[in-house]
């Protein structure tokens, strides 16, 4: 499939504070900028950083592609390279095609204007011709919603207004490319989810789309690859895989007192295919199995395990229980090497999941294991469901006693 | 920049290029830009445009008891209609400039957001006055009728004057623009240059009847436009040779000044 867009080696470079104190800095600088002669690229000056170091991804028409990552991460700039409005400082980005990006969609609204002046003004900025925002205007207005306001001023819709109608635009914009920024978290629930729709309509129809989101939940819907940005790639690859990388450096903990008495040396799944830590396409309602292989340093009695599962899109706790050994009966104590094994039933729906596992003293309170992420599985879809739990709905239709039946 | 962005003639091209097909390209943002300018401008102002009329009117008439009852200028035309005539003409000037050195900055917003050719917002402003400009001449056309001053075949050189004089204030619209984005200070010294500058350029009276101002006044580029103006609307002869050079040195000027905004374009985000 085309390539529609390449992020080879992409490098940018940032200054802390002021570019230039005084005139005096400034000509010499110009003139070097219109010149085109740099300083070297490589290097680092005083008061510089990396806002982006060797960035590289590609999305093929058709695809989307999340970017994750925490604050700072270089996300936005990376953004801003897509769109032209920065230039890498060393690396190259290619885009094919027209872009229509989705950051900030209001910008270019002017408060004074009414949402029709604006809807010629906004579209414009993306590059619509005049003939294509007049044919599209109806549509326009009908997904944002604000038919009765048309002519009022932008400076009396509510904010959610406005978002929609800057969103609406640029939805409508037919772009090969599409980039959005942190868009879905803007109107009611109705709205976000049309917008969702909207993002899986363009990607049937061939668009490219680039998505960065705290919202991990849409990025694990809607992309089938994404990339962990810290500045650099920390984790590319099928979103999944991303997510884990994401969520198990997130929970990071620091140490307790007695962590490090019991030592974890193995766990996994056991299925057919091997054991493995990951389990994909698990079916829902599966019976699963972690096995783990562990060392005591002491004898231990009083001890709980903890297991919890959560949801690595939004790390919703979908389920938290434990166990006491002396529930579990003989043996009375373990030390030196055991095995544990835990079983469940994924009672689950579509969706990232990750185990958090972790062995309690119950007498001092003090982590022997630390919770930790032990397993992620990934739920396939069987049929159209969502939520958080599989409750094994099903429908019966029938007829009360005694009704005539229809010819 | 071009894709080689380099200095040699082949870049040069390159560039050109990659600007003019970027105006073509956004064509419609620079109108709707300038419609929406143009309407923030008038929107809430009850008068709307009666003012692009009436601040040049009272400026002639303070300026006709001035100069024409006070310190007695002989001008080849009713003072009034000379005096309107070098404000209208100098007030596009001054305002599209005014609107044009913080055309960016005001629009802070649209620059750091989203990427089009930044080219648009001072080509805006210009043309925001143009329209100010347009509704002004109206005025003209009344002052001449009243006045009785006639015209002549002459006039057919207004379009190539005006042209001159748009591609001229674009030119300096391109680089105050882009010297406030960098430093604020250029806006505050702007307002002291331009009204030293409208004194050192005959819009209130002829150059000739100053003397003593040595090369500085000659060299204004603005006296000999504003003398064109008069030659071909009012005195119905074709401009002088001083406006052959003026309008030479334009096309130069703005040619440089568009393509150092351009190169220096991709730094407007990150330095606003």
């Amino acid at each position: 499939m085309d390539l529609r867009v390449a992020f080879d080696s992409v490098s940018k470079k940032f200054r802390r504070g002021e570019r230039h104190d005084s005139l005096r800095d400034l000509v010499p600088a110009m003139a070097a900028a219109f010149l085109n002669r740099r300083r070297s690229s490589e290097t680092l000056g005083d008061q510089e950083f990396w806002a982006l170091r060797n960035v590289s991804f590609a999305v093929r028409a058709g695809e989307a592609l999340g970017i994750i990552g925490p604050n700072g991460a270089g996300k936005s700039t990376s953004l801003k390279v897509l769109t032209k409005l920065l230039r890498p400082t060393t690396g190259s980005c290619m885009v094919h095609g027209r872009v229509g990006a989705l950051i900030e969609v209001a910008a270019g609204f002017h408060p004074d204007l009414s949402g029709r002046e604006n809807i010629y003004l906004q579209g414009a900025i993306m590059g619509m011709k005049r003939a294509e925002i007049a044919q599209r205007f109806d549509d326009i207005v009908d997904f944002a919603g604000v038919n009765a306001f048309v002519d009022t001023p932008v400076k009396r819709y509510s904010s959610g207004m406005n978002a929609r109608l800057g969103f609406s635009i640029a939805a409508h914009l037919m772009p090969d490319v599409l980039i959005i920024d942190e868009v879905l978290s803007v109107g009611d629930m109705a709205f976000q989810q049309r917008c969702f729709d909207r993002m899986v309509e363009f990607k049937k129809q061939g668009i490219a789309i680039v998505l960065v989101s705290h919202n991990l939940q849409a990025v694990s819907r809607l992309c089938e690859t994404a990339v962990y940005l810290a500045s650099s790639v920390k984790a590319s690859g099928p979103t999944i895989d991303v997510l884990d990388a994401y969520v198990r450096d997130s929970n990071k903990l620091e140490p307790t007192v007695d962590d490090g008495a019991i030592e974890l040396r193995s766990i996994a799944f056991v299925s057919d295919g091997g054991p493995a830590t990951t389990h994909r396409d698990v079916a829902p309602g599966a019976a699963l199995k972690l096995r783990m292989e562990a060392r005591s340093a002491h004898p231990q009695d009083d001890v709980t395990f903890g297991f919890e599962i959560y949801r690595s899109t939004d790390q919703l706790l979908v389920y938290n229980g434990h166990v006491h050994r002396p529930e579990l009966g003989s043996p009375d104590d373990f030390n030196g090497e055991f095995h544990l094994d835990l079983a469940f039933r994924a009672n689950l729906v579509r969706g990232h999941y990750y185990i958090s596992f972790c062995i309690l003293h119950n007498p001092t309170q003090a982590y022997l294991v630390q919770p930790r992420q032990v397993g992620t599985l990934a739920v396939a879809e069987t049929r159209s469901r969502s939520g958080v739990a599989d409750v094994d709905f099903s429908a019966a239709l029938s007829l009360p006693v005694g009704t005539p039946a229809r010819r | 920049m071009g894709k080689n962005g380099d200095v040699s003639m082949g870049g040069l091209i390159a560039d050109v290029r990659e600007m003019l097909k970027e105006q073509v390209e956004y064509r419609e943002l620079l109108r709707q830009m300038t419609m929406r300018d143009l309407l923030i401008r008038y929107k809430q102002a009850i008068m709307g445009f009666g003012w692009a009329v009436f601040m040049p009117l009272v400026n002639t008439a303070v300026f006709s008891i001035i100069f024409a009852r006070i310190a007695k200028i002989q001008t080849p035309v009713p003072y009034p209609v000379f005096a309107f005539c070098g404000l209208w003409a100098w007030n596009f000037f001054a305002s599209a400039l005014r609107f044009g050195v913080a055309s960016l900055t005001s629009n802070a917003n649209l620059v750091t957001k989203v990427y089009f050719p930044r080219e648009i917002f001072p080509f805006s402003a210009v043309l925001v006055s143009l329209v100010d400009f347009a509704v002004g001449s109206a005025v003209l056309v009344g002052l001449m009728i009243w006045y009785r001053v006639p015209v002549g075949l002459n006039l057919a050189w207004f379009p190539i004057v005006l042209v001159v004089h748009v591609l001229f204030t674009a030119a300096i619209a391109l680089v105050l623009s882009m010297a406030n984005l960098f430093y604020r200070d250029v806006k505050y010294l702007f307002e002291v240059v331009i009204s030293i500058w409208m004194f050192a350029t005959s819009v209130l009276y002829p150059m000739d009847k100053v003397d003593g101002l040595g090369t500085l006044v000659q060299l204004n580029p603005m006296t000999p436009i504003i003398d064109a103006y008069r030659d071909v609307i009012l005195l119905n002869t074709a401009p002088g040779v001083p406006f052959a050079v003026v309008a030479a040195a334009t096309v130069g000027f703005l040619g440089i000044a568009w393509l150092f905004f351009h190169r220096l374009e991709f730094k407007f985000a990150e330095s606003i």
